[in-house]
């Protein structure tokens, strides 16, 4: 996808600011013809070589109206800019963000959500700017054109090697874009890392002051900074010489005017009106020149936010960045998409068949895995760490993509695991379930109709309604970023009643009880069987859970090692019964 | 280069760019009056070189500068990002409770960066735009005294137009500015939370937040924006108004004969540089406007005050240490206690297992031994020092602490494994792993200690993850470790596993072990109930289960007769 396309879309998504912006810049230049002008009849009047018969008061009075038209250009300017720049960035922003949330969820970054960050804010300016660029280069076309024919009208000769210079410097700068593009991607990436890491660093703020980190850290914070500050350095320096290069270009035009327009003066062929009005037009010629150069420059270091946007999409079609269609920036939100469960969601038999994911940078993964369970059944997968087992709920689900297998709903294959696992068929409770800093509703319902779902009964489900209680604002409860106003057994029973109000076909848990005390679970367990209808696929190494089983699914270094009821495995599976006895079972306590 | 060096050779090519700046349009003047009177063209060619030569060395004067300047203001910023960064870091829980790091991330860069950009072209645009201002108005002077008057109260309206201006929008900016950080705090929240969102099917949610954002960002710019109008308008007023005064005082001392076309030349080029500087001035100051926004939330910021305070530094024992918390009363909120009264005494070496429900004030007991926050009454004794009284990062280097959450960074193992603290031993660290039993995933790794771990862990269980945090805690060797739930992520086989290491670990300290669940703190010589922030009992393990009637045994016989069978 080219720069251009992106910026053609940027400018279709406010078409009338933009226009409007143009005519307010256009303005605003030519209010910089009077000023220009009105000083070359002052000087021929006052010398005396005046062609038109002007007062000098009518002199003085266009000068003033030029104030007048500047303000209206100015105007036209900030009533249409800061719409069309920030409605750019959410178009951007949206299109990423959507993109984003229909990537597999275990992964759908490439990096950490800090230096995401720097791709959502510092990416799309480079982005919004550039039509309000292109109204400046096309509203300093114009004001230079104008100023180009009137000059040639007055010295021909003067005029076109006055121009010369300014020709050259913008071949200059063209060949000199090379350089530029490499220092601000190198300048870019700085700042993503620097982003990235005040992200992290916050994120484990209490694993930092724990650790009497501070210091440490704060030096490999200095050294990001560092990075940053000198490529963007380079990445200016080049701006600078470049900028240079253009105000000698001037310096050297009025050169040449002055040696060419002596004789000329000498011989009044050419007036001070003339020479006065070259010299200010000289300038306003170069800063088109300048722009010219500028934007060529600017459109190279668009491509490469265009680049780092589209890196975000992983994958995806480059054009979804661009892809036009509604943002609702003001007004009426969008109604959030509600799917009631349907005859459709109903889940009879689900089968896994060849199931594979390897991770790219590790032997580690699952392989083959094969098991299938019915309606009504409690399938408990099981291993040591890094065995597979969230490898294994996430790609079944979609959140990993799954090089191979097929995955079959009541016999029909799924297509797409990551569209077709979520609410109402299947509902998930992650590990280290992630909560947003939002009301406690918000958090339960996520966008779901209040009226559509039991609030009450998934929190009852969930055993967390003694806490609500306890709570000041009940449901109205802010549970701050990542849940951290809750306790870590807080935070996994909200993660478990969102996943209750979802009312789905199939529950997946990954190591729900984790953070939870002995009768918190127990009770959290008698709750979710006594709900017959429930059929559930869950990651667990506790007893209870593996007791309960219809199934018992053993992984052992990304494969399947055995499958079976308990006693089977017991009978039959070693990784099984080591798995059973490393618990703090009746065998110690009787040893006591 | 020292700071102040800079400063010097900074200020020293900024008035040699001025002074070429100011003497140019007089080579333009002299130009005027030579040719009308008829010099000889050599002469006249000369000037026409001297003017290309003077410009050609501003340019280079000028590019150095700029670049110096900007050099000064990226070290200023980022001095003022680590000020900021430790500022924070330092700041107590209950502040990073209410700010996502995304927002910090605005505030921390984000605002810092919009004071950059201030910062590197101030020094640069408003101090050489105040020189070229006097310059200008000085040399108007020496011309003729009746233009420098005109228009030094041109310039003296001018500025204090301005001026009056300059905060008329500083309110809407740093509205604009909060909601900027929203928005920013709300995705990268979001962005780190996809796999939630996907599997709750809320993408749809997410993206109405993110319009509801985007939206407010959107509203509170269009304000400024709008409120800053009268800035940019006033001006354009002072800019013509300029033109106008010196055009009238040079037509009347023009037909006075008091003043040359070449003088005449040469006031209106610097009027032409009076409004410059001027609208140079504007621009910053409605660069001010924004900065000034930013500049009023990093001192919010640094105003926030850590109602932990150091201590004078009593010094804390090494080795084993023993531990008393007396009639010690805590709640996040000062009327909502967590802990009441709690009362009781770890001997040095001993293990405590610290049982209780969930939200029992478990965790909330680790976080009053790090000073992550302060009771509000009572206290707590490490080595019989209140530990109020030690210096808190003594204190934090005697206490270690593995708790079930991890978060690893985008860096190497190394790095992640102290903190990037570049002073710990690589055969230290080996050492430990070594110790923790993690010698064979650690030959796994392509790379050793050099291998780059993903952020968030990608590509590491938890589980492996949460082993990393042993050897965190192990490399300082701690008189105290307390376990919150260390090992809930294990499976029984890996726990079985680490069992030795962590025994051969615990035997140099004296410990704490948080659970949930009674397996975890079968290696306790003591046990502690808490129930709603109350000591429910309290003894030595082995007399607790003996007792049929403790609690203990009961938690024992419940847990071990397992739930449903």
């Amino acid at each position: 996808m080219k720069t251009y396309e992106v910026i053609w879309n940027a400018i279709r998504v406010q078409p009338w600011n933009w226009f409007f912006n143009l005519v307010g810049i256009t303005v605003l230049y030519l209010s910089f013809q009077i000023p220009a002008l009105v000083l070359r009849e002052f000087f021929n009047l006052i010398t005396g070589d005046a062609e038109v018969d002007f007062d000098f008061w009518t002199l003085v009075a266009f000068m003033a109206a030029s104030a007048l038209l500047r303000i209206g250009g100015e105007l036209g300017i900030v009533l249409t800019n800061v719409p069309m720049m920030y409605n750019i960035a959410a178009w951007l922003q949206k299109n990423m963000f959507n993109r984003i949330l229909h990537r597999p969820g275990a992964a759908a970054l490439p990096n950490s959500s800090g230096e995401a960050i720097s791709r959502f804010r510092g990416d799309p300016e480079q982005v919004y700017i550039f039509p309000l660029w292109i109204n400046d280069v096309i509203g300093s076309v114009v004001y230079s054109s104008i100023a180009l024919v009137i000059m040639l009208g007055i010295a021909p000769k003067i005029t076109l090697v006055a121009c010369i210079p300014v020709v050259f410097v913008v071949l200059l700068t063209t060949a000199m874009t090379r350089h530029i593009s490499h220092y601000r991607r190198l300048s870019r990436e700085a700042t993503g890392a620097v982003t990235g890491f005040i992200g992290e660093t916050f994120g484990a703020v209490q694993g930092i002051k724990v650790a009497n980190a501070e210091k440490t850290i704060l030096g490999r914070f200095r050294t990001l900074n560092h990075e940053r500050s000198q490529t963007a350095l380079k990445d200016h320096l080049f701006d600078e010489l470049r900028e240079a290069v253009y105000s000698n270009a001037v310096a050297l035009g009025t050169g040449i005017i002055l040696i060419m327009a002596a004789t000329a003066i000498r011989e009044e062929r050419f007036t001070i009106g003339d020479f006065a009005l070259f010299v200010y037009y000289l300038e306003f010629l170069t800063e088109m020149t300048w722009m010219l150069g500028y934007i060529i420059a600017k459109y190279e270091q668009t491509g490469i936010s265009v680049d780092r946007m589209v890196t975000l999409l992983q994958g995806g079609s480059p054009r979804q960045l661009i892809e036009r269609g509604p943002i609702y920036l003001a007004g009426q939100l969008p109604e959030i998409p509600y799917i009631a469960k349907g005859r459709e969601h109903h889940l009879e038999e689900l089968r896994v068949t060849g199931l594979t994911h390897q991770f790219a940078d590790s032997t580690h993964g699952i392989q083959d895995v094969d098991f299938a369970f019915e309606r009504g059944t409690f399938n408990v997968v099981t291993g040591r760490i890094g065995s597979g087992k969230t490898t294994l709920l996430r790609t079944l689900q979609g959140l990993l993509t799954p090089q191979s297998g097929t995955i079959h709903w009541n016999g029909k294959i799924v297509d797409d695991p990551a569209s077709f696992f979520v609410p109402p068929r299947s509902a998930y409770t992650s590990q280290i379930p992630w909560l947003f800093s939002a009301p406690l509703r918000e958090n339960l319902l996520m966008g779901m109709p209040e009226s559509e779902t039991d609030l009450e009964a998934a929190i009852h489900a969930a055993v967390l309604e003694k806490d609500l209680v306890d709570f000041d604002d009940g449901l109205d409860t802010l549970v701050g970023p990542k849940g951290v106003r809750l306790s870590g057994g807080q935070i996994q029973r909200t993660a478990a009643a969102r996943m209750f109000v979802r009312d789905p076909e199939l529950y997946i848990f990954d190591d729900l009880s984790s953070a939870l005390d002995v009768d918190t679970e127990k009770t959290l367990w008698e709750r979710l069987f006594a709900q017959r209808q429930a059929t559930c696929l869950v990651v667990s190494h506790r007893r209870p859970a593996l007791r309960r089983a219809d199934q018992i699914v053993v992984l052992k270094d990304g494969r399947i090692e055995d499958r079976g009821s308990l006693d089977e495995l017991l009978e039959r599976c070693e990784e099984m019964q080591r798995l059973w006895k490393g618990d703090w079972g009746d065998e110690t306590s009787d040893a006591e | 280069m020292p700071q102040w060096q800079l400063a010097l050779l900074l200020g020293t090519l900024l008035f040699t760019t001025i002074g070429l700046e100011l003497f140019s349009p007089r080579i333009l003047a002299r130009f005027i009056d030579d040719a009308r009177e008829g010099v000889a063209i050599e002469i006249l060619k000369n000037s026409a070189f001297l003017y290309i030569g003077i410009a050609l060395v501003r340019q280079v004067v000028s590019v150095a500068a700029r670049y110096l300047s900007e050099r000064v203001g990226w070290a200023a910023t980022n001095a003022l990002r680590e000020d900021l960064t430790l500022h924070c870091l330092r700041l107590d829980m209950s502040f990073h409770n209410q700010n996502t790091p995304g927002q910090l991330i605005e505030r921390i860069d984000g605002d810092v960066a919009n004071l950059a950009n201030f910062f590197s072209d101030f020094v640069f645009r408003i101090v050489s735009s105040l020189i070229l201002l006097f310059g200008v108005l000085g040399l108007l002077y020496w011309e003729d005294w009746h233009i420098g008057a005109a228009l030094t109260v041109y310039a003296i309206i001018g500025m204090a137009c301005l001026f009056k201006m300059r905060s008329i929008a500083v309110p809407q900016w740093k509205a604009a500015r909060q909601a900027s950080s929203d928005l920013f705090g709300f995705l990268e929240e979001q962005l780190s939370g996809t796999e939630d969102l996907r599997s709750s099917g809320a993408t749809g949610y997410a993206l109405q937040q993110f319009y509801k954002h985007a939206g407010n960002r959107l509203k509170q710019e269009r304000i400024a924006g709008l409120k800053s109008i009268w800035l940019r308008n006033t001006n354009a007023f002072v800019n013509v108004l300029g033109y106008i005064i010196s055009l009238i005082s040079c037509f009347y001392l023009f037909n006075d004969g008091a003043i040359t076309i070449g003088k005449i030349y040469l006031v209106i080029a610097y009027t032409g540089m009076l409004s410059g500087p001027l609208r140079r001035l504007t621009r910053q100051m409605e660069d001010l406007q924004k900065a000034s926004a930013s500049l009023s939330r990093i001192e919010e910021l640094q105003l926030l005050a850590t109602r932990v305070h150091d201590g004078p530094g009593y010094p804390l024992p090494s080795g084993p240490i023993a531990i008393e918390f007396r009639e010690l009363t805590f709640g996040y909120k000062e009327d909502e206690p967590v802990l009441h009264d709690l009362s009781f005494r770890l001997e040095s070496g001993r293990i405590l297992g610290l049982l209780g429900r969930t939200g029992s004030g478990k965790t909330t007991v680790a976080r009053l031994l790090f000073r992550l926050y302060d009771p509000q009454s009572g206290e707590i004794h490490i080595g019989g020092t209140d530990i109020r009284q030690a210096k808190i990062a003594a204190l934090r280097d005697q206490v270690g602490m593995v708790t079930q959450s991890v978060q690893l960074f985008r860096a190497t193992i190394r790095d992640n494994l102290t903190f990037f603290n570049p002073e710990v031993a690589d055969d230290h660290i080996l050492h430990v792993i070594e110790d923790i039993g993690l010698l064979p995933w650690y030959e796994q790794q392509p790379q050793g200690l050099d291998t780059q771990l993903q952020s968030g862990g990608q590509g590491l269980s938890a589980g492996q993850a949460q082993l990393l945090t042993f050897v965190r805690v192990f490399l300082k060797a701690p008189g105290l470790v307390v376990l919150d739930e260390a090992t809930s992520r294990l499976d029984p086989a890996t726990e079985g596993m680490i069992e030795r290491a962590i025994d051969k670990l615990l035997a140099r300290c004296t410990a704490i072990i948080i659970a949930h669940r009674l397996a975890t703190v079968r290696r306790a010589d003591d046990i502690l109930i808490l129930d709603e922030g109350r000591v429910h009992e309290h003894g030595p393990r082995r007399d607790l289960e003996k007792d049929p009637n403790s609690r203990f045994s009961e938690l024992l016989r419940t847990g071990l007769t397992e739930v449903l069978s």
